[in-house]
């Protein structure tokens, strides 16, 4: 890949900025938070993390954002997301290694349907409380 | 202990970003028989008995969950300096800053792999916080320099997938750059 100065990254980013301004914008973006305590990433959240962006990038989705917290409580079915579509439940999904952060993008962040088989319904009451 | 080397760096630069730092450097230097990282920030520090007691993976503040004993960043880094005999300190003032430096044999069989530095990048410089992060990577004569302030500066909202991946576009460039024979 080639080296790019600051300049270039920030003359990169403009041109995206006018095209994404272009394009009609929904209401609200999609969030994707990403648990990237000790646990998360000893269990690969980093192959989520990088999952999500290349998931993301070949569907042409750019109003998602993407942040990371600590651990989130469910250390044992790390890595852990939390993923919040505008007009659906928030979801905590678990195991999420780079298979599943695909299926995230194209099932729940594109189809609007839950990827069922890896839902947690909360974080851990200790957590929360 | 952590499956690779940047992953031991992203969860010690995160204690730094907990410490409420504002200024973080993290520094890489790689040759053929050394690899050197030091990690210093500006944030709240520990005094003496603390710092004692950071080596223990069944210590931690208390404060980020409130029943849990365990806390295993730092005895991660102490477990594979032990293991692969390199060195590893943590030097800390209340009120000042903390510094981690450790050295490695980037040769020794027990050394974990180097992993991947851009990742580890991407992740850190857009965790969440107000602070100042600078990245110097140095792999013998060659080596570059990038902050976090340049980086929102240049793109704005670091968390947009847009920014994301150009940061991760960017930094690549500069890794393979320095990589390259």
């Amino acid at each position: 890949m080639a080296k790019m100065t600051l300049d270039e990254l920030r003359k990169l980013r403009e041109e995206k900025k006018k095209q994404m301004t272009q394009r009609d914008s929904n209401d609200k973006s999609a969030q994707i938070i990403i648990g990237m305590g000790t646990c998360g990433i000893a269990a690969g959240a980093k192959d989520a993390f990088d999952a999500f962006l290349d998931e993301l990038e070949s569907h042409n989705i750019t109003d998602t954002k993407i942040s990371q917290t600590g651990c989130m409580g469910l250390c044992f079915s790390e890595p852990t997301v939390e993923v919040d579509v505008p007009g659906m439940p928030r979801v905590i999904y678990g195991n999420v290694d780079d298979k599943v952060a695909r299926r995230i993008v194209k099932e729940h962040i594109i189809g609007k349907s839950l990827v069922s088989d890896h839902i947690f319904d909360k974080p851990a009451v200790d957590i929360i409380k | 202990m952590h499956a690779t080397l940047c992953d031991m760096i992203t969860d010690l630069v995160q204690n730094s970003i907990e410490a409420r730092a504002t200024e973080i450097t993290l520094e890489i230097k790689e040759n053929d028989s050394n690899l050197n990282v030091v990690i210093a920030d500006n944030g709240k520090g520990m005094d003496a008995e603390t710092l004692q007691k950071a080596r223990d993976p069944f210590f931690t503040d208390g404060i980020k969950h409130r029943h849990r004993k365990v806390g295993l960043g730092l005895p991660f880094l102490f477990q594979t300096a032990e293991m692969t005999e390199g060195t590893a300190s943590i030097e800390s003032e209340e009120g000042v800053g903390t510094t981690v430096t450790f050295q490695f044999d980037p040769n020794h069989l027990d050394l974990p792999e180097f992993g991947n530095l851009t990742t580890a990048a991407v992740t850190l410089m857009t965790y969440g916080y107000e602070g100042n992060l600078i990245l110097k990577h140095q792999i013998g004569e060659k080596e570059y320099s990038i902050s976090r302030e340049e980086l929102s500066d240049a793109l704005g909202d670091l968390n947009d997938t847009e920014s994301l991946l150009l940061l991760r576009q960017f930094i690549q460039g500069n890794e393979d750059e320095l990589r390259e024979v």
